[in-house]
């Protein structure tokens, strides 16, 4: 799951040129090329997240990540490296692509001893305490929203796709998002999300972007919530593509001893 | 002073064109300018430590009052029309305005943490409204077995649940609580439905016992008016006694207004103060007129209005001075409405003073002499003479009694004193059958109660509230007090959540609702409950930083009493937290009340006494003797021993309001003994007898007295008809003041008075003592 987090919202491979052949794409098929974009087989990296509440007080979590893509599902292991107190604390989730069937979650706590299932929070609730929900971190499928292309227009000098996005279900926790795509690189830029009562709830923004191995990735993003006026950055150091990574590492025997 | 006033006769229709022209710009300027404060934090002293704490305190862990909405179904609230309409309700609270969405707390938006075989899991109780029977015993027994939401948002018996929703202090208005009363109304039946909550105690209290003040005065006057009439027995000496009271409370709002001062509830009083006050002037100058008319009936109204003048503008300066002086001393007050309080009513006595002494000339001489029968009341006047003699002889005979009478009265008032109590309670302001106190007694006796102190736990370590020896000790102190304490209904903390976390990942083992021992293991556990629950729940326990931590008690009752105990029981463990680095602070609503009200209290003590020190020496230097100030100042001191006695054994609680009484009683009483000892100063100066002098003064001063006590008292009797118990006693107790400072005057002052010879020249004083 996580890598469609780190490489879906954020990081998307320029797709064919004939994309810009075929003249204006509707909103709907943007969205499916950004969410369909090719990613790589697997990743591991540092990934820091940082919350910031309004008075500027910070919590700063340091967390080394792998990923790896195994066609039907995702799977995920994450080791936390600081703050202290939590050193070695680890979570597990695999991600089905199947419809309609929740993550699989494991968390292990040291000073426990024991390996937890986590029951699947649902996509969306926040991810690890901070402004970003599991959807937001690119777990939606397209076909959950009714997406219309707006605009075009200049971004942060990358030309954009202006797509507003409207959930089918009503009861969903926004009621709209609209979302700047890149064109020639079809990776979000910014989002702005609103509530279930259409007020303004948070933006997102994505501060570096890099091309690495030919896949764009994100490398830093921040979710800004201007209700509860509390922050979060996301970054990842050390970011290595396709590296190989082993299939017996998404165990709860790696969780609890360590890679 | 006297040449000027004489000549002023003259001029009385430029007096009532001025008098009137500025009347009319104050009346528009509070047309357009007076506002009614009824924000409680303004009337606090923001610069108090105390305050700045809890105001920063509160912005830290986002403390704020709750409205309470209680919804109670007999036949239990599991079932889907009741819980449809905690989901309704809780929807249409944070849809309003004046509402955040997150502050909203019902079951239909708090977390549930529970174990299951797979782990942990934080979850709300419900989305959509479970209609079948097994999702709804599903959902009974999941209330049942959290401990933070059975018998919180749940009653015990389960008829009862709750909605809080969290306002801003500045966020109450009567038109919100009205909002919120229609809303609860539209989900009535068959269940019912109860607001309550201290931000509807107070902004009620602030709305509603001022309002309730206002409608009061207007019969306070009337009564007055009505009085005055059957005593003076003249239509002109009425109304220019009353438009003296009337236009001095006119320019003291007047000019609040034009200064941009609001309105403050303790303002309300100022026009109590005034016509208490007001009206004395107006009675002794009529009560001059008439005796000099008695034995001048053919005078004109020049010569008569000269003779007042003369005779009384010295004693209406100087008890005008004296009982400014005692609202004066209100200025050492650390809270601005009393400071406010205290310097327009200073001002209206002035000005009731100048009204008194331009107004009613000039009125008399525009409108003619009151048509007094004269020869009748020669007549009375020698009746009453006789009776009188016969008084003050007896007076005399009896003055042993009187002074062993005074200093029972006196020892008395003290044990009395001994039993005053404070009470800073908003609730108890109000009567005990309004829907307020009825509804929140429901909700005291369903849940832990609907009163809260906050206690703040502050360290110098980043992470000292994932220390387990920390945890403990909080945790130690909380159930001390939560166990120990019947007052005290419920406490939330960090520890709760801990508890809760180790209890649920331990196969809900209840031997694990323990805090761990690891401090790896607690910050292991807030990470997970960071990762699954609402991270937003925690921060109202902790801070970002686990520098900081919150504790709730909930008290079944908001008097300082309340309060005082729980603070005193949680004041045993703080050096042992101490120990380990950890300070102790307070905050929230109602410890912001108890240390407003014990400010308001401590300042009223200053200021009595300042206040009588000044008049002492104001006394002693205007009838060069120091004596004299003492003699002056008993009736005063007796005034305030027995008032402040008779609250004590009559368990009247010493409040806001009824401390500033002390300020009328000090006003008041020295007006009479001023009064007093200037007619027995000039009757004795006239006579050079002694016997002669105190039987004339009583018949003269004494009688002025008596007609301003009768006025006065039968116009506060009326505020015994209030709806709030606050004006209840300050009715009672203005009558009490004026009655007892009355008493004191012509009995126990008159005899020092008489006693000390002052006035009488050395050698008729040794005639009289051999």
């Amino acid at each position: 799951m996580f890598n469609k987090i780190i490489l879906i919202t954020s990081a998307l491979i320029v797709m064919s040129t004939s994309l810009f052949a075929q003249g204006t794409l509707t909103g709907e098929q943007i969205i499916r090329k950004v969410y369909e974009r090719e990613t790589p087989e697997d990743q591991s990296g540092e990934l820091i997240m940082t919350l910031e509440n309004s008075r500027g007080d910070t919590r700063v979590r340091e967390i080394k990540q792998y990923v790896k893509d195994f066609g039907e599902n995702e799977k995920k292991i994450m080791f936390f490296t600081a703050p202290a107190d939590v050193r070695d604390t680890s979570f597990m989730s695999w991600t089905y692509d199947e419809d309609g069937k929740g993550d699989d979650q494991w968390i292990y706590l040291p000073a426990l001893k024991r390996v937890k299932r986590i029951s699947s929070s649902g996509s969306s609730d926040y991810f690890m305490g901070s402004d970003f929900t599991y959807d937001d971190l690119g777990g939606r499928s397209p076909s959950e929203d009714k997406h219309t292309l707006l605009r075009e227009e200049t971004l942060n000098g990358e030309l954009c796709y202006v797509v507003e996005s409207i959930p089918k279900d009503e009861d969903y926790i926004y009621s709209k998002t609209v979302t700047w795509v890149i064109k020639d690189k079809l990776i979000g830029l910014k989002k702005e999300f609103y509530d279930e009562d259409e007020d303004f709830l948070k933006t997102l923004t994505v501060n570096e972007y890099e091309n690495i191995d030919g896949y764009w990735m994100i490398l830093e993003s921040e979710m800004f919530n201007d209700q509860k006026n509390h922050k979060t950055i996301m970054e990842m150091k050390n970011l290595k593509l396709d590296s190989g990574l082993k299939d017996r590492i998404f165990t709860e025997r790696i969780m609890t001893r360590g890679l | 002073m006297e040449k000027i006033l004489k000549k002023l006769l003259n001029y009385h229709w430029v007096i009532h064109i001025f008098i009137i022209v500025i009347s009319v710009m104050f009346f528009i300027s509070m047309r357009s300018n007076s506002t009614m404060e009824t924000d409680l934090d303004k009337y606090m002293p923001q610069s108090h430590p105390d305050f700045i704490y809890s105001n920063q305190a509160e912005e830290w862990f986002h403390i704020q009052d709750g409205i309470i909405i209680a919804i109670e179904n007999e036949n239990g609230i599991y079932n889907s029309e009741t819980l449809q309409k905690v989901k309704d309700l809780t929807k249409s609270l944070q849809k309003m305005d004046e509402i955040e969405k997150a502050d909203v707390t019902s079951l239909y938006t708090a977390d549930n943490i529970v174990g299951t075989e797979m782990g942990l899991e934080v979850n709300p109780f419900f989305k959509r409204v479970p209609t079948t029977e097994s999702s709804l015993q599903k959902l009974q027994k999941e209330v049942r077995g959290n401990d933070m939401i059975y018998k919180r948002i749940v009653s015990e018996d389960e008829q009862v649940t709750l909605i809080i929703a969290e306002i801003g202090d500045d966020s109450f208005s009567q038109e919100f609580y009205q909002k919120i009363v229609d809303l609860a109304d539209k989900y009535e039946g068959p269940e019912k439905l109860y607001v309550a909550g201290r931000p509807i105690v107070e902004g009620s209290l602030a709305a509603l016992a001022p309002a309730d003040m206002i409608k009061m005065v207007p019969i306070v006057i009337l009564v007055i008016v009505l009085v005055l009439f059957i005593i003076m027995r003249s239509f002109k000496a009425t109304i220019l006694t009353l438009s003296v009271v009337i236009f001095s409370v006119l320019w003291a709002f007047g000019l609040m207004s034009v200064l941009g001062v609001p309105i403050y509830a303790v303002s309300t009083m100022l026009p109590v103060m005034l016509i208490a006050i007001g009206v004395a002037d107006g009675i002794h100058l009529f009560n001059h007129l008439k005796i000099y008319l008695n034995k001048h009936p053919n005078s004109s109204k020049k010569d008569a209005l000269a003779d007042m003048i003369q005779g009384m503008w010295k004693p209406v300066v100087m008890t005008s001075i004296t009982t400014a002086v005692g609202f004066i001393s209100l200025l050492t007050s650390q809270v601005y409405p009393i400071k406010y309080f205290g310097m327009f009513t200073a001002f209206g006595v002035m000005m009731a003073m100048v009204f008194s002494l331009v107004m009613v000339p000039a009125g008399i001489m525009t409108f003619g002499l009151p048509r007094w029968k004269t020869k009748k009341h020669i007549k009375d006047q020698k009746k009453l003479s006789i009776s009188d003699l016969k008084l003050s002889t007896k007076l005399l005979k009896f003055k042993k009694l009187s002074i062993i009478g005074t200093f029972v009265i006196v020892a008395v008032s003290l044990w009395g004193m001994t039993q005053v109590w404070v009470d800073s309670s908003f609730l108890s302001m109000f009567d005990k059958s309004s829907s307020i106190v009825v509804t929140d007694t429901f909700i005291n006796e369903n849940f832990g109660g609907t009163s809260t102190l906050n206690v703040i736990f502050d360290s110098e370590e980043n992470g000292a509230f994932k220390n387990p020896e920390v945890l403990k000790a909080l945790e130690d102190l909380q159930s001390d007090v939560d166990g120990s304490l019947e007052v005290v209904g419920n406490s939330f903390a960090l520890t709760d959540y801990i508890k809760r976390m180790n209890m649920v990942m331990n196969a809900d083992d209840p031997e694990f609702n323990t805090i761990p021992d690891s401090r790896e293991m607690i910050a292991q556990y807030l990470l997970l409950y960071e990762m699954s629950g609402d991270p937003e729940n925690l921060l109202k326990v902790v801070d970002y930083n686990y520098q900081k931590a919150n504790m709730t008690f909930q008290l079944r009752s908001d008097t300082s009493l309340a309060l005082n105990t729980t603070i005193s029981k949680i004041e045993e463990h703080i050096p042992e937290l101490n120990k380990l680095g950890v300070s102790v602070n307070y905050a929230g609503s109602g410890y912001k009340a108890l240390v407003f009200s014990d400010l308001i209290l401590s300042g009223q003590i200053t200021s009595i006494i300042l206040s009588l020190l000044i008049i002492i020496i104001l006394l002693s230097i205007m009838f060069k003797n120091i004596k004299i100030g003492l003699i002056g100042a008993v009736p005063i001191i007796i005034t305030a021993f027995i008032s402040f006695g008779i609250m004590g054994i009559l368990k009247i609680p010493l409040s806001t309001t009824t401390a500033l009484l002390s300020s009328i009683a000090i006003g008041i009483g020295i007006d009479y003994a001023i009064h007093f000892i200037e007619q027995y100063k000039n009757y004795a100066t006239e006579t050079n007898n002694k016997m002669e002098t105190l039987e004339l003064t009583l018949n003269h001063s004494g009688r002025a007295i008596l007609y301003n006590a009768i006025v006065v008292i039968s116009g506060f009797l009326v505020l015994l008809f209030s709806l709030f118990p606050g004006n209840r006693s300050l009715g009672a107790l203005v009558s009490l003041n004026m009655f007892t400072s009355f008493v004191g005057t012509i009995t126990i002052m008159a005899i020092l008075l008489d006693q000390s010879n002052i006035f009488f020249k050395k050698q008729h004083k040794e005639s009289i003592n051999v």
